[in-house]
C-alpha cells in the first residue's frame, strides 16, 4: 500500500531524513516512533506531499512520487495521493469559521463533489462513530482538544481514504483526552484500515499498531512486530525510548 | 513636461491647508470680532516690512520662479511690490498661499495685502478694500490652431461634430465668471485648479479651448511646452487687477493708492509691464482712474446666514453625490485588486510575480495620491491615453488604495496558522480552493476593521479629485465660500455631510464583524 525507498531530505545543511525505506501492507497498522527531531513527522508529511524531499521515492497505492517529476506532474500526483491518504494533525487544524458538521462535509462536497445531503448523511454517521453526533452544530472552539481531534479524524474519514496518516495525534492532549482519541484510532485499526501512526508515546503505539519502526537521526534503526521490539529492543534508540517510558 | 516648468497650482499641502483653513476660520470668526483691530500701516512702518500674499504655483508672469539661473522669484507683481514698498519706505516681503484662499489668509492677518491678479469684483469689495488698479486685464481664448475653435464667437455656434464645446477655466477666476455667460447647452465649462492644467488638456485635445487672463496666455504661448497652442481670436472683456486690504485698513489702502498713482504717473509701472510683454493700449486708462470707482458697496450680511444654506443645500448634496460615487466605485476595485496582490505576494508565489507586486505596492504607497492622479489625468494623455475625469478619479483612487488593502490582507493572511492551509491541502483541495474556502474567509474577518477605516479615509481622499476638475464636496465648499460667502455656514454643513457618510460605514463594519464572528459569536443553526 505504501512503499518508501531511499528517502533523503535536508533543511539546508541539516539532514532530516538520511535514506529511509519503509513498507506498509494493506490493512496494516504501523507505528513510527522516535525522539523529537528524529524526522518522523517529516517522513509522514513527505508521504502525502506536504513536504518535498531531495532523493528517493514514495509510492502510495500505485501512485509514484519522486523528485524528478515536473512541478505539474508532482501537483497532480500529490493531489491523487491526498485523496487516498487522510491526515490527522497534532493541532487538529479544524476550520474555526465552520461548524463541526461543515468541517466534516467540506471535503466531500467541495473536493469529491458529493451532493450535500449525501455528504451530511455520511458526516453524521462518522460523527456518531467518534461519539460526537450531538455536537454537529457546535463550533470547533466550543469543543475540548480530544473532541476536536475526533472531529478531525471524522473529517479525514469522510473522504473514504484507503490509508490514514496520524501525525502525533495525541501529543497536544492530556491523558484523559488521549484515551478518547486512542479508542477511536484503535477502533479503526481493528476494522482493518491501513494506517501510519507517528508518535513518541510508546503506550499509544503498543495499543494500536502491529508493526513498529524506530527512527533515529533520520534513519530507521529497528523494525519489527510491535511485541518483539517492545520486549527485546535491539537498538540503542529503541532502548532509550522504552527506558524513558519506564522511568516516567 | 519641462522639468523647470512652473509647477502647477494644485499641491499636496492644498487639502491639508484647505481643511486647516476651515477650522481656523471658524475660530478666527469667533475671536476676531472681539479684538481691537490694530493699525496695519503703522505696523508696516515700524517693522519696515510690507507682507503681500500671492501664489507662485503656475504664477507666471505675475509671480514665479525664473527659468534662468539663478532662478530667483520674478514677475511683474514682484517688481511692482518692490517699488510700492520703496515708496512707503519699507521692504516688500512675499508670502506664499493658495490663490483661492488669499483673502482668507488676509483675514487671518498673516499678510497685509493681497496682490495676485485679483480682479475688482463687487463680491470682493463687499468685504475688503480694493486699491486703485495696476493692470487692465482682458480674457484670451487659447486653442490648438488646427482645432475647431478660432474665436470666442465660435462658442455661440453648435459644435461641429456634435456635443458641447468644452472650455477650461481657472476656478473662481475672472474667466470663470465670464464663462457663466456662455449658453450652457452649447458650452460645458470645466474648472481647473491651475491655469497651466487647463492648457495641458487643450494641448492633448481633451478640451476644445481655455479662457485665460491675457497676461498668462501671452506668457505661456511663448514657452516651449505650450508653443503649439495659439491665441484664438482677439482678447475680450476687461476688468481691473487691484490689491485688497482688510476693511479697516483705510490708511494702508490710501498709502498704497498714492504709491500706485505715483508709479503710474512716472511711467515706472509701464516700464515693468513692458518688460514682461504685457503692456497694451488698454493700460492707458489706468492714468485716468478716479477713486469712487472702487468705493465700497454698502451691504451687510448677518453673522450666521441660514438662508444661504437653504439656497445651496441642493448644490452641496449634489457634490456629496460625486464624493459618494467616487468612493463607492473605487473601493470595491481596490478591495478586489488588493486581494489578488496580497495572494500574489504569498511566499509560495513565483519569485518574479512577488517582485513585481512588491515594487507596485512600494511605488504606490510611497508616492502621493495627488501625484498619481496628476499622472493619470495630465501625463497619460501625452502618451495617447485619454481618461475622462471620472475614469481617472476612480482608477486613481482604486490603484492607490489597492496597495494599502494588499498590505492589510497580507497581514491578515499571515495571521492564519499554516496548519489551516495544510489541513485543506490534505483534504485534496487545490491551493486556490484552499485559499478561497479556508484561508481567505478567516482572514476576511480579521481585516474588516482596518479596511473600513480605509474606506472612511477614501471618502475624504476623494477631495483630491478636484485636481481632475471634478467638483466634489470639498471643492464645492471652496467654490461656494469664495463666491457666495458663508465660510462658517458652509463649513459646518460640509463637515456634517462628511460625518453622515462615515458614520454608517462604522456601524456597517461593526455589524459585519458581529455577523462574521462565528468563532466567538452565538451558535448558528445553518448547514452551510
Amino acid at each position: 500500500m505504501i512503499d518508501v525507498s531511499g528517502l533523503v531530505k535536508s533543511h539546508g545543511d541539516h539532514p532530516v531524513l538520511r535514506g529511509v525505506d519503509l513498507t506498509v501492507a494493506q490493512g496494516e497498522a504501523t507505528a513510527i516512533i522516535g525522539a523529537s527531531g528524529s524526522g518522523k513527522s517529516t517522513l509522514v508529511r513527505c508521504i502525502n506531499g506536504l513536504e518535498t524531499f531531495d532523493e528517493g521515492k514514495v509510492a502510495v497505492d500505485g501512485l509514484d512520487l519522486c523528485c524528478t517529476l515536473s512541478r505539474r506532474e508532482r501537483e497532480r500526483t500529490v493531489r491523487a495521493i491526498r485523496l487516498r491518504a487522510g491526515m490527522v494533525f497534532q493541532q487538529y487544524n479544524l476550520f474555526p469559521h465552520r461548524t463541526i458538521l461543515e468541517n466534516v462535509i467540506e471535503g466531500p462536497v467541495h473536493v469529491l463533489k458529493l451532493g450535500v445531503d449525501e455528504a451530511i448523511e455520511r458526516a453524521r454517521k462518522l460523527l456518531d462513530r467518534v461519539g460526537l453526533g450531538d455536537r454537529a452544530d457546535s463550533r470547533p472552539r466550543e469543543l475540548s482538544g480530544g473532541q476536536q481531534q475526533r472531529v478531525a479524524i471524522a473529517r479525514a474519514l469522510a473522504m473514504k481514504p484507503r490509508v490514514m496518516l496520524f501525525d502525533e495525534p495525541t501529543s497536544a492532549l492530556d491523558p484523559r483526552m488521549t484515551l478518547e482519541v486512542v479508542a477511536v484510532i484503535k477502533d479503526l485499526a481493528s476494522d482493518g484500515l491501513t494506517m501510519i501512526v507517528v508518535t513518541h508515546e510508546m503506550a499509544f503505539a503498543r495499543n494500536v499498531a502491529q508493526t513498529v519502526h524506530v527512527l533515529d537521526e533520520g534513519k530507521i534503526v529497528e523494525s519489527g512486530p510491535i511485541c518483539e521490539v517492545f520486549e527485546n529492543p535491539q537498538s540503542q534508540a529503541a532502548r532509550g525510548l522504552l527506558n524513558h517510558v519506564e522511568a516516567a | 513636461m519641462e522639468e523647470d516648468a512652473p509647477p502647477p497650482r494644485p499641491s499636496l499641502v492644498h487639502l491639508t491647508i484647505r481643511s486647516l483653513v476651515i477650522i481656523s476660520l471658524l475660530l478666527s470668526a469667533i475671536t476676531q470680532a472681539s479684538a481691537q483691530p490694530p493699525d496695519t500701516l503703522a505696523n508696516v512702518r515700524t517693522s519696515h516690512r510690507l507682507t503681500y500674499g500671492a501664489d507662485e504655483e503656475g504664477g507666471a508672469p505675475y509671480i514665479y520662479i525664473d527659468r534662468e539661473p539663478p532662478h530667483g522669484r520674478v514677475g511683474f507683481e514682484v517688481e511692482l511690490m518692490d517699488r510700492v514698498a520703496q515708496k512707503l519706505g519699507v521692504r516688500a516681503e512675499f508670502s506664499q498661499a493658495l490663490w483661492e484662499n488669499l483673502l482668507q489668509v488676509l483675514d487671518r492677518r498673516e499678510i497685509d495685502v493681497v496682490v495676485n491678479g485679483y480682479e475688482l469684483t463687487e463680491r470682493r469689495t463687499r468685504d475688503y478694500l480694493p486699491t486703485r488698479p495696476y493692470y487692465v486685464y482682458q480674457l484670451q481664448l487659447m486653442a490648438l490652431p488646427n482645432g475647431p475653435v478660432h474665436s470666442l464667437a465660435d462658442l455661440s455656434l453648435p459644435r461641429p461634430g456634435g456635443g458641447q464645446w468644452q472650455v477650461g477655466v481657472l476656478g473662481n477666476s475672472a474667466a470663470d465668471n465670464y464663462a457663466q455667460k456662455f449658453d450652457s447647452r452649447l458650452v460645458r465649462v470645466v474648472r481647473f485648479d491651475g491655469a497651466t492644467n487647463a492648457m495641458m488638456k487643450v494641448r492633448s485635445g481633451q478640451i476644445d479651448a481655455t479662457l485665460q487672463d491675457l497676461p498668462a496666455a501671452q506668457y505661456y504661448i511663448r514657452q516651449p511646452e505650450f508653443s503649439m497652442l495659439s491665441l484664438a481670436g482677439p482678447a475680450e472683456g476687461s476688468g481691473y487687477y487691484v490689491m485688497y486690504v482688510r476693511k479697516g485698513d483705510v490708511a494702508l489702502r490710501d498709502a498704497l493708492d498714492d504709491a500706485l498713482d505715483a508709479l503710474t504717473r512716472s511711467g515706472e509701472l509701464r516700464a515693468i509691464l513692458e518688460k514682461y510683454h504685457i503692456w497694451n493700449d488698454a493700460q492707458l486708462s489706468l492714468g485716468g482712474w478716479s477713486k469712487d470707482k472702487t468705493a465700497p458697496v454698502a451691504t451687510s450680511r448677518p453673522m450666521f446666514d441660514l438662508t444661504l444654506l437653504r439656497d445651496f443645500i441642493p448644490t452641496l448634496l449634489a457634490s456629496a453625490g460625486v464624493t459618494i460615487g467616487l468612493a463607492c466605485a473605487s473601493m470595491p476595485l481596490a478591495i478586489i485588486a488588493g486581494l489578488f496582490i496580497a495572494i500574489g505576494r504569498l511566499p509560495e508565489s513565483p519569485r518574479v510575480l512577488r517582485w513585481i507586486l512588491s515594487t507596485y505596492v512600494e511605488v504606490i504607497r510611497g508616492t502621493p495620491l495627488m501625484l498619481q492622479l496628476f499622472v493619470l489625468f495630465y501625463v497619460l494623455p501625452e502618451l495617447g491615453i485619454l481618461l475622462s475625469p471620472w475614469a481617472a478619479g476612480i482608477l486613481g483612487l482604486a490603484i492607490n488604495y489597492s496597495a494599502y488593502e494588499a498590505e492589510i490582507y497580507r497581514a491578515g493572511l499571515q495571521a492564519i496558522p499554516r496548519g489551516q492551509m495544510e489541513a485543506a491541502l490534505a483534504l485534496g483541495m487545490s491551493r486556490s480552493m484552499a485559499l478561497r474556502r479556508v484561508v481567505v474567509p478567516q482572514a476576511a474577518r480579521i481585516v474588516i476593521p482596518p479596511v473600513t477605516s480605509d474606506f472612511i479615509a477614501l471618502f475624504k481622499d476623494t477631495s483630491v479629485c478636484s485636481v481632475l476638475t471634478l467638483t466634489e464636496l470639498t471643492k464645492r465648499y471652496s467654490i461656494l465660500s469664495n463666491n457666495v460667502g458663508g465660510v462658517v455656514e458652509f463649513g459646518i454643513a460640509t463637515g456634517l455631510l462628511y460625518l453622515l457618510m462615515s458614520l454608517p460605514l462604522t456601524w456597517l463594519s461593526r455589524a459585519m464583524e458581529r455577523r462574521l464572528d462565528g468563532v466567538s459569536g452565538p451558535l448558528k443553526g445553518g448547514k452551510r
